[in-house]
């Protein structure tokens, strides 16, 4: 009783630093997000759940809606597969492999924004490297079709180290001893992977999934940069969305709305993983 | 032998992380010694006024010491300018955030054209007219004085301008015996022939990925088709002109062929890149490309011209209006000072100064025949007459949000996403309910 009142002294300053810096900014946002507020006009009044309802309305929402889960999914799907891949490349010991680490972690080092631009350039119709190496004219970034998944591929190349690394340490934990009594065993290359790497790799694939999922819900500096999300509002995503409503028409109300489904989505998201991450860790 | 190499490798590490922890340091230091300016020291006594403003063009020297020159005329006063991240809509949102929680951090500001309706309905600057002795305004351009007055009250005083322009190349015009084009029919006409012969050349090069400038390219065009956006402040977006002009823009480029598609991701300066490598014959771009173009280095040295904007027949051209104002913070403690520093900076003086160092375009109409920027920078002389025509957009407090409606309607149209007529009518009903809105 006595350690249990003690524990509960001591996370105190925890709790309330915490409650300072996130818990009032978030509820602060929800009640912005019940209100109309306008401050052009000086308008400022409580409207309940207008701002919710007008949202199941409005177009560019579920536009730009769209186009997030689009992104988060592809990217992320992506960003898995090869990271993989390469992941398991790196764990076996080969010459230079120090060197190859290294080039791989170089994209994760560029700030997000120069390697926003960098692309911006790369993906270029008519001086662009991209259609130069393909020989071709391809309009990546004007074209509705190509655009998001320009942005995509971009993310991928951009945050697959980061996937690397920690499938790498996931690799790196599996004792090497279940290896080798499989292979005694007569396994298969095919039939390890699926039953000893696979498996045992499980609760850091979740951990990847939830960090990556989370940030590509979020997109915004890539993606703003890349296109401002045109053409068309054809890879406007909800973050850039919300921005643009916060901060270029100034409607703090709608744009809170808009900002706190972004919450809601990767909120319910990561509850899911956590059950999922728990669910792994008491098989 | 296995935990040694744990050992080793948490040495390793805990060096690293040493090393890293160190560098930091010395960065922070570092940056704390270049962050603390000397202005800090400056003057004991007398009130020192904040003045926020977007990057200075080129070298700052000059326009420091214009401010020092103030100083010394105003004794009492400090000036502490304060740069703004380069971003207009940056600024912009730092303005919104500061001014909506009545800062007094800043006391004049510098305000992009299309602010100055939106911050003054909002209550954030101060009435300016006086700043302007009676009839003063006559010695601006009508159209930043048309974007700064609500009420017949000036909110804000134009600093410098900027407008659309039409670039050519002197060199391939005279080759083919053509002269600059008057409406966009004869610069169709005149990039078709001349493309058909020269290889590797655009006809037409114009800004049209979704953002701001895009908004510009469009109403240049509406503009000189006779349309527009508002009228009596009831939206006009989907009218017969309005959808003509923005047929033709899509036409530049899949019917005629004389604008290149990747025009749709182009802001200012890849357009201003491939105008100054030699590889194209029309560019539409503000007065600023002027100058790079005159640079030593410069591929199109001595082979560009520049002209008004070409029209539709029987209209006159409207070259979109750009540029910057100084405005006072309505919550400034030091309006007064505020004001004296406005009246400085947009003083005859001062802004020809500005031209002959920084290269901004005056304000006031006078400069145009001033012998000595002329003699310095003949081509200022040939703007006078397409400044004179600058029209701003729809100078309204609801601004930002038409353009956040015009900016992807407009994108999809020269895209081909939708038809001119689908984009527009898809406008025009949200302008409808943006401005039929009870507040």
């Amino acid at each position: 009783m006595m350690e249990r009142e003690n524990g509960n002294r001591f996370v105190m300053p925890a709790v309330v630093l915490l409650s300072l810096v996130t818990i009032y900014p978030i509820l602060s946002v929800l009640y912005l997000s019940l209100q109309r507020r306008l401050p052009i006009f000086d308008v400022s009044k409580f409207t309940g759940l207008d701002n919710y309802r007008f949202l199941l309305t409005d177009d560019r929402f579920w536009n730009a809606l769209r186009n997030t889960v689009y992104f988060a999914a592809t990217s992320v799907t992506l960003e898995l597969l090869f990271g993989l891949v390469i992941a398991l490349l790196l764990n076996r010991s080969f010459r230079l492999k120090g060197v190859v680490t290294a080039l791989v972690l170089i994209p994760w080092a560029v700030p997000t924004v120069v390697s926003a631009r960098m692309w911006e350039w790369m993906y270029n119709t008519d001086f662009g490297i991209l259609n130069y190496l393909l020989g071709m004219k391809i309009n990546w970034l004007g074209s509705p079709f190509w655009a998001l998944n320009a942005a995509v591929f971009m993310d991928v190349w951009k945050t697959m180290p980061f996937v690397v690394i920690l499938l790498l340490a996931g690799l790196k934990m599996i004792p090497r001893q279940i290896y080798q009594a499989a292979r005694i065993d007569g396994a298969g290359a095919w039939s390890i992977f699926m039953k000893i790497t696979l498996p045992l790799l499980m609760p850091v694939i979740l951990v990847v999934l939830i960090f990556r999922t989370l940030d590509a819900l979020r997109i915004f500096d890539a993606v703003y940069v890349l296109t401002g999300g045109g053409p068309a509002n054809t890879t406007e995503t909800l973050s850039i969305y919300a921005y643009k409503v916060l901060f270029q028409t100034l409607q703090f109300g709608y744009g809170s709305t808009l900002s706190v489904v972004v919450f809601l989505c990767t909120g319910s998201l990561s509850v899911l993983y956590m059950r999922l991450l728990r669910a792994e860790g008491s098989r | 032998m296995r935990s040694d190499k744990i050992e080793k490798s948490r040495t390793v590490l805990g060096k690293t992380i040493a090393v890293l922890a160190l560098l930091t340091m010395i960065l922070a230091f570092l940056c704390g010694l270049g962050c603390t300016s000397d202005r800090e020291q400056h003057g004991a006594s007398g009130t020192t006024i904040v003045f926020k403003h977007g990057k200075i063009a080129g070298n700052p020297k000059p326009f420091r010491d214009l401010l020092d020159r103030f100083e010394r005329e105003n004794p009492g006063i400090t000036v502490k300018d304060e740069t703004l991240p380069a971003s207009t809509d940056e600024q912009h949102q730092f303005y919104a955030i500061n001014l909506d929680s009545k800062s007094n951090d800043f006391d004049v500001l510098s305000l992009d054209v299309i602010w100055v309706p939106e911050f003054a309905r909002a209550g954030w600057l101060r009435d300016v007219t006086r700043v302007l002795a009676e009839g003063e305004q006559n010695a601006f351009f009508p159209g930043p004085v048309q974007a700064v007055t609500q009420d017949g009250r000036l909110f804000a005083v134009p600093w410098y301008i900027d407008a659309g322009l039409l670039y050519y190349r002197t060199d391939l015009l005279k080759k083919y015996n053509r002269s600059a084009p008057k409406t966009w029919q004869e610069l169709v006409k005149t990039a078709q022939e001349i493309t058909e012969k020269e290889p590797n050349l655009y006809g037409f090069i114009w800004q049209g990925k979704q953002y701001e400038g895009l908004v510009c390219n469009v109403l240049e065009f509406i503009w000189s088709d006779g349309g527009g956006v508002l009228e009596n402040s009831r939206p006009v977006i989907d009218s017969p002109p309005n959808i003509e002009a923005l047929q033709f823009m899509r036409d530049l480029i899949v019917k005629w062929h004389i604008t290149p598609s990747l025009v749709l991701t182009a802001i200012e300066e890849p357009t201003r890149h491939i105008f100054g490598s030699g590889r194209a014959l029309f560019m539409r771009n503000w007065p600023y490309a002027w100058s790079v173009f005159r640079s030593e280095d410069s591929a199109v040295r001595g082979k560009v011209g520049v002209a008004e904007l070409p029209s539709f027949p029987g209209h006159v051209s409207a070259p979109a209006l750009g540029g910057w104002q100084l405005g006072v913070n309505r919550f400034s403690l030091h309006p007064e000072e505020a004001e004296k520093l406005i009246r400085f900076l947009t003083s005859l003086s001062v802004q020809k100064t500005l031209a002959l160092t920084v290269g901004y375009k005056p304000t006031r109409k006078a400069l145009y025949k001033d012998p000595d920027l002329l003699r310095e920078q003949p081509f200022v002389g040939s703007l006078y007459s397409i400044f004179m025509r600058a029209r701003p957009r729809p100078v309204t407090p609801y601004y930002m949000m038409i353009t956040q409606v015009l900016q992807p309607e407009f994108s999809a149209a020269v895209a081909g996403i939708k038809t001119p007529e689908a984009a527009l009518g898809s406008a025009q009903r949200q302008v409808e309910q943006i401005l039929g809105e009870k507040l």
